[in-house]
């Protein structure tokens, strides 16, 4: 909105009704589940079904178990390889297709828009056709004589963070790339005239311009990633144990409500942490890209 | 202060009619409609058109994933909206607990009487007055011969060295965690916290012979070779025989456990005369071969057996001189079950690393 003294904001009230709607549907709809898991996460189990509702600090005492510690340092390793390896694949891409002809920036977004139109789970499974024993990968690199036998790829944690790196690289791509449309190339243009070469020109101009795309992109894979526990599920053999996984098996399987809401906190305060931390690192309040 | 007072009365003036109201009427076609709460491919579907067709009673067939999902909608209901339910043992259990489920008028089942005994008076339905099973399953050992260089007896031989990175289980934390408590001669549902950490460390001792861990179609990953040797459910035995008829099957010699599946009655099941009418459709000695032809459990209905067909005789009758000492598997404390949770997820860690 540009403010160029001709125009008049409406009043306050007339903000504050006109938001009315969405606080109501928030409060409702988001406040309020959470709040009732951060309850529900001090309460006891009872019998093999039911929840009583009796005060107990034992839920957060058992996540302190090496159990499931390991879990949070396995979603945590997990999401730090596939953010590092998502920014490494994501930004060149995002980066060159900012500098493409407008004809052909429009085309390479519908190609990574069009994956998005079938399911996830759908597409998990093509790389599980990729991965299995004999599958594609297995007889190409058979026939370009790279392995003897059979390789076990899939049900590995590689195979695991393939499928996540897949899951999450359009939203690196597009934070970039939307940082990277804005870049005024006539920067750049006068750092090379004056003589920077042109990656000089690349690490002082175009880099810290893109940035905060690079930073958003990282936020918007970080936390997905800590949370997309199917992946690892199906492309892992259940081997890679999430805090995901173990919430999922408290609530469906083992019907321990109350310790899966205290893990949901849990996770929630580490993400909160690290939105936390990013904030400080990057002095930034919004995010590129996001609105 | 004041103005978020007046947002959040607001809010629940909005919100709570709509969460009261939200039932909506019943019609009144409702005798002609009969809700089935089962999982997924129960039935063939040839059977549930034939019995529309001779009945006139639509079937709406709802599903569930997890026995747990079924009991907190059936408990969100009250034991109502549905008009039969058909689930594992240790869940009916709970639901005749929480008096979910209504006595059975058995002379309104025709063929009551051609249940197999070996499946009644057990632990969930004690005097046989709420259940009728349909469709019963063992834990089982198959592997290939052509790939697994031992022979596999029991639970104990997956131990084996040789079979590195090669087995595959199911997801069922208490029957994989089971099966270490049986190779140490525990029983399975023993809530002795000592026993279940030795059966925990047992089994992290087998995680690197374990390949992958899933519930669904794990069958599919011995006949593509992807593992050589597998834990997994009856139907996924069938199955995989009848694709590969070479691989072997073995009921571990450390003693095995019985799953079966049951249909009750909601006790406010709209339409239960419907449930009735659809046990006497398929309890039919002809169909209900079909139905566990096409589920690939064991028939649970002595009437049924004799209606197999040869290809499926081996796989869905007991075989001979079966060994019926055996435990099942029921509900334990939740204190007991939380170590097994815990060894289960130190188990998949293991085996991941």
């Amino acid at each position: 909105m540009k403010n160029n003294g001709k125009l008049r904001l409406p009043p306050k009230a007339a903000l504050f009704n006109a938001a009315l709607p969405m606080f109501i549907f928030t409060l409702a709809f988001v406040l309020g589940p959470m709040i009732y898991m951060v309850v529900l996460s001090f309460m006891q189990r009872e019998g093999n079904w039911g929840v009583a509702a009796n005060f107990t600090l034992r839920n957060y005492a058992r996540i302190g178990e090496p159990v499931y510690l390991a879990t949070f340092a396995q979603s945590v390793r997990l999401a730090f390889t596939t953010t590092i390896l998502t920014g490494a694949l994501g930004y060149p891409f995002g980066y060159y297709m900012a500098r493409l002809k407008p004809v052909w920036r429009g085309r390479v977004m519908l190609l990574i828009i069009i994956p998005f139109w079938t399911s996830s789970l759908m597409r998990l499974y093509g790389w599980i056709i990729m991965f299995r024993a004999n599958g594609v990968l297995d007889s190409m690199l058979l026939k370009l004589g790279f392995a003897s036998g059979p390789l076990r790829l899939l049900y590995t944690y590689p195979a695991v963070v393939t499928g996540m790196v897949y899951a999450l690289i359009p939203f690196m791509i597009y934070s970039v790339y939307a940082s990277a449309e804005k870049l005024d190339w006539a920067l750049v243009e006068a750092a090379r005239n004056l003589g920077a070469s042109r990656f000089k020109a690349f690490a002082t101009v175009s880099f810290p311009l893109t940035m905060p795309g690079l930073f958003s992109g990282i936020v918007l894979t970080f936390i997905p990633s800590m949370g997309l526990f199917f992946i690892a599920d199906i492309l892992g053999g259940n081997k890679v144990v999430l805090v995901g996984n173990v919430i999922q098996e408290q609530l469906m399987k083992a019907h321990d409500w109350p310790y899966a809401a205290a893990l949901s906190v849990m996770l929630m305060a580490m993400t909160s942490l690290f939105i936390f931390l990013y904030r400080r690192l990057t002095r930034s309040g919004d995010l590129e890209g996001l609105v | 202060m004041k103005k978020i007072a007046v947002m959040l009365g607001l809010a629940f003036i909005l919100v709570i009619p709509s969460i009261l109201f939200a039932g909506g009427s019943k019609d009144k076609q409702a005798k002609k409609e009969f809700t089935l709460y089962t999982w997924s491919e129960m039935f063939p579907q040839e059977i549930l058109d034939g019995f529309e067709k001779e009945t006139g009673i639509r079937i709406n067939y709802v599903n569930f994933d997890y026995d747990e999902t079924m009991l907190t909608k059936l408990e969100t209901a009250g034991g109502g909206d549905y008009d039969l339910v058909i689930a594992d043992d240790y869940i009916i259990e709970t639901a005749v607990e929480k008096g979910l489920a209504q006595k059975l008028d058995k002379s309104k089942i025709k063929n009551y009487s051609g249940i197999n005994p070996i499946y009644q008076k057990q632990f969930y339905d004690l005097r046989d007055e709420y259940t009728v099973p349909y469709g019963a399953g063992v834990q089982t050992i198959v592997y290939d011969p052509s790939t697994v260089k031992v022979k596999i007896s029991g639970y104990a031989d997956l131990w084996d060295p040789s079979l590195r990175n090669s087995i595959g289980t199911i997801e069922n934390y208490r029957v994989i965690n089971g099966m270490a408590l049986k190779v140490l001669g525990k029983s399975y549902n023993t809530e002795n916290i000592a026993d279940i950490q030795a059966a925990g460390d047992r089994l992290t001792a087998l995680a690197p012979n374990i390949r992958l861990i899933k519930d669904d179609n794990l069958q599919d990953e011995i006949i593509s070779g992807e593992i050589s040797a597998a834990v997994m459910y009856t139907s996924q035995v069938t199955m995989a025989k009848i694709e590969n008829p070479n691989l072997e099957v073995v009921f571990p010699k450390e003693g095995i456990g019985f799953g079966i599946m049951a249909g009750f009655i909601p006790s406010k099941a709209p339409n239960a005369e419907a449930a009735y009418a659809f046990l006497n459709y398929i309890m039919d000695a002809q169909r209900g071969a079909e139905c566990f032809e096409y589920l690939g459990y064991y028939s649970t209905w002595t009437s049924s057996d004799s209606y197999i067909s040869p290809e499926y005789k081996d796989f869905l009758t007991l075989p001979a001189g079966f060994n019926l000492d055996m435990e099942m598997i029921q509900n334990i404390s939740p204190r007991a079950d939380e170590e097994h949770s815990k060894i289960w997820t130190a188990f998949k860690t293991a085996a991941g690393n």
